[in-house]
């Protein structure tokens, strides 16, 4: 079986290709778009990995990668940039992707690494259990654009899906979190002018440590009964984040902060989201009401489709959260985070 | 049509990152609407058009202009396709608004120029800092004779390569700006040559350009080829202009000097200030005592002004970008000449050709 990794030389992909490995997938392709990229892998993995230069944003290069593939692992994204850029690199790569799959005779199957994001929580009730049944996002442009843009990449997999007859499972991860990534989510808080701005309070975080993540899509891509199912990706017992941040304090350092508690989230985003109108947008509203009850309002996640799938956490949530802080601690160059 | 009604129908076509400054600034506008936006790839288009609440968005021109009927179309597509959209525009009775650079090379800007022309329509180019509020003041001060005669200009403009523009060239290798005859430079030297030619009115000044690679190579294609750093030397009879583009000195900047014959002007179009250096009045070492004192009071007032111009809502980003549509509309609306004279588009373009072809010669050492 070859499986095809996009976005296999991120933070993801490459913790993928090491649990594919782990599941005896000898054959993995791994779409990368320098071939100095390749370095970044385990040098005792790399003889067995095949290595593909392209970009999905050609669509020879996106009908190349798919050649002789019987699973495609769709994890490239754009988390960054202008909204252009990130809806290029992440809904029009992915149509590149996905009009090349539907060409394809038989048709692979397809895993699909979405986000929670999709999701359009801002008019539950504060608490609600977020499943894979929860609503979607009806309105993805209030959202931030990353969220909007993973919002129109999932819609254009199911609509391929359906017209093409393309055996997909679409992952929803939560916050993916590890050595290597980023140290705070927004559900957490922001960094501002210097400061923290510390919003999440007792919100229960929807962390993913990175290998269990991977371990996830890795179960679905081997998995036949994954066929056409939908399954949040959240860890077990995962944290709130008033615990993270203590933790990070306690254990990385003591960053100043100010805490905003929800209240107060929905008066400043009122005020935020006034005064950029006002102004004609002089300042951005980084904060509206909308984003502050879809991020801060505080719900429930649940793992239970995944673990009915048959996975299991690899790292428990403490190991994850003690390996995370201990390089976030060894990796600190002031000011970086 | 709209215009009969004082109010232009304006449409996008090309949904890159720049479209989104001209939808945010047309929407601000109170003689305009944007009414369509149009990208050859559809989901670029829906895109602006759901993040701006556009009613209709395409992702073919001309049905475009059959059924929208705009008054005025913005072009930001990539400049290799300026010249055939912008005639596609005015052949549909629009007048274009065309981001810089205009056109390709010089033999296009004239063919365009010519064509609008022929058309009775109208055309200007994204010249936006020639209107920011920086230049207006500038022009003020000039006015007011507190620069005698212009004798030298110096531009200087920074370029981010790790910013979301130069990543995202250089994370590809066929990004249309590589295809460009002048590639990085092309796409911004803009900024720079409008500013100087301004003051050089000659209508052919002597051109010196040195361009070349200053980064390592890495990726082992023709992005590691793309030459990073500028310097041109500007000569006409009276006055001379030096222009700077640098995408490793730090910070980015963006700044101009303007040596005249009674005083010189220092404009900093990041910080958004003017400050005029005046010759000193007093002898000796009192004389060189002062000036520390003098500038810092140029900043300081510099900054509370722009305290109060944030105090009002007058401290936009694309200010320059909106003065500029407001003029070109009005322009259009009051059927008067376009703020920027044709003859200007030509010479810069002149100017624009002779650096690339230098560059290109030799003039770049790599």
């Amino acid at each position: 079986m070859k499986v095809l990794v996009t976005g296999s030389n991120g933070f993801l992909g490459r913790a993928l290709v090491g649990r594919l490995l782990a599941h005896g997938v000898a054959d993995i392709r791994c779409l990368i778009r320098q071939d100095s990229y390749r370095t970044r892998f385990d040098p005792a993995d790399r003889q067995a990995l095949d290595f593909m230069v392209g970009n999905l944003l050609s669509r020879d290069d996106a009908k190349r990668s798919i050649e002789g593939v019987d699973v495609i692992c769709h994890l490239a994204a754009s988390l960054k940039g202008s909204p252009a850029d990130m809806f290029l690199n992440t809904v029009v790569a992915s149509n590149n992707l996905l009009g090349a799959i539907a060409r394809c005779s038989p048709v692979p199957k397809t895993v699909l690494v979405s986000s929670m994001g999709v999701y359009g929580v801002a008019d539950l009730p504060a608490g609600s259990l977020i499943d894979e049944n929860a609503p979607v996002e009806p309105h993805p442009e209030k959202r931030d654009v990353y969220s909007h843009a993973k919002w129109r990449q999932e819609k254009l997999f199911r609509d391929f899906a359906e017209r093409h007859s393309i055996p997909l499972t679409v992952l929803r991860p939560g916050v993916i979190y590890g050595p290597g990534g980023s140290p705070f989510s927004a559900r957490v808080g922001l960094s501002l002018f210097g400061l923290f701005l510390y919003m999440g309070g007792s919100s229960e975080l929807p962390l993913t440590y990175v290998e269990n993540c991977a371990e996830a899509i890795a179960l679905a891509s081997l998995s036949d009964d994954a066929t056409g199912r939908t399954y949040n990706v959240v860890d077990d017992n995962p944290p709130t984040a008033k615990q993270y941040f203590r933790r990070y304090r306690k254990e990385v350092r003591a960053i100043p902060y100010v805490r905003i508690p929800y209240a107060g989230m929905v008066l400043v985003s009122r005020l935020v989201q006034g005064y950029n109108r006002r102004s004609h947008g002089q300042l951005p509203a980084v904060f509206t009401p909308y984003k502050t009850r879809s991020i801060w309002k505080g719900f429930h996640f649940t793992n239970s489709e995944l673990k009915r799938m048959g996975w299991r956490q690899i790292v428990s949530s403490e190991e994850g959260l003690a390996r995370t802080l201990a390089y976030l601690k060894d990796n600190f160059q002031g000011g970086a985070h | 049509m709209t215009k009969s009604a004082g109010r232009l129908k304006a449409a996008i076509v090309g949904c890159g990152k720049i479209a989104d400054g001209h939808v945010e600034e047309i929407q601000k506008l109170d003689n305009a609407t944007v009414a369509a936006v149009c990208d050859r790839e559809m989901l670029m288009a829906e895109q602006l058009a759901a993040r701006y609440g556009i009613a209709a968005h395409y992702d073919d021109f001309g049905h475009m202009l059959r059924e929208i009927r705009p008054d005025v179309v913005h072009i930001t597509t990539p400049p290799q396709s300026h010249l055939a959209l912008a005639k596609q525009a005015i052949e549909a009775g629009c007048h274009a608004y065309v981001e810089k650079p205009f056109t390709v090379d010089l033999r296009e800007a004239k063919e365009l120029i010519a064509f609008a022309e022929s058309a009775n329509r109208k055309v200007t180019v994204g010249h936006s800092f020639a209107y920011d509020p920086i230049s207006v003041g500038m022009r003020r001060l000039i006015g007011k004779g507190v620069l005698g005669e212009p004798v030298h200009v110096e531009c200087y403009l920074g370029y981010n390569l790790s910013g979301p523009f130069g990543l995202a060239l250089l994370g590809d290798p066929g990004h249309w700006v590589h295809q460009l005859p002048g590639k990085l430079f092309q796409n911004n030297l803009d900024h720079i040559l409008h500013k100087i030619m301004e003051f050089i009115p000659d209508e052919n000044p002597y051109v010196h350009a040195l361009g070349f690679v200053r980064r390592d190579g890495r990726f082992g294609d023709g992005r590691d080829d793309m030459p990073d750093e500028l310097r041109v030397l500007i000569a006409g009879r009276k006055t001379t202009g030096y222009a700077t583009f640098s995408s490793h000195a730090m910070p980015v900047r963006h700044f101009m000097r303007l040596y005249g014959t009674k005083n010189t002007l220092s404009l900093d179009y990041v910080a958004r200030t003017i400050a005029l250096d005046q010759a000193e009045k007093y002898p000796s070492a009192i004389g060189r005592l002062l000036p520390a004192f003098a500038s810092s009071k140029e900043y300081f007032r510099e900054g509370v002004r722009n305290v109060f111009r944030f105090a009002r809502s007058d401290f936009q980003f694309f200010a320059g970008m909106q003065e500029l549509f407001r003029r070109f509309y009005r322009s259009i609306l009051e059927d008067t000449p376009p703020p920027i004279p044709y003859a200007e588009i030509i010479r810069i373009g002149a100017v624009m050709d002779e650096v690339i072809s230098q560059v290109e010669k030799g003039g770049s050492r790599t």
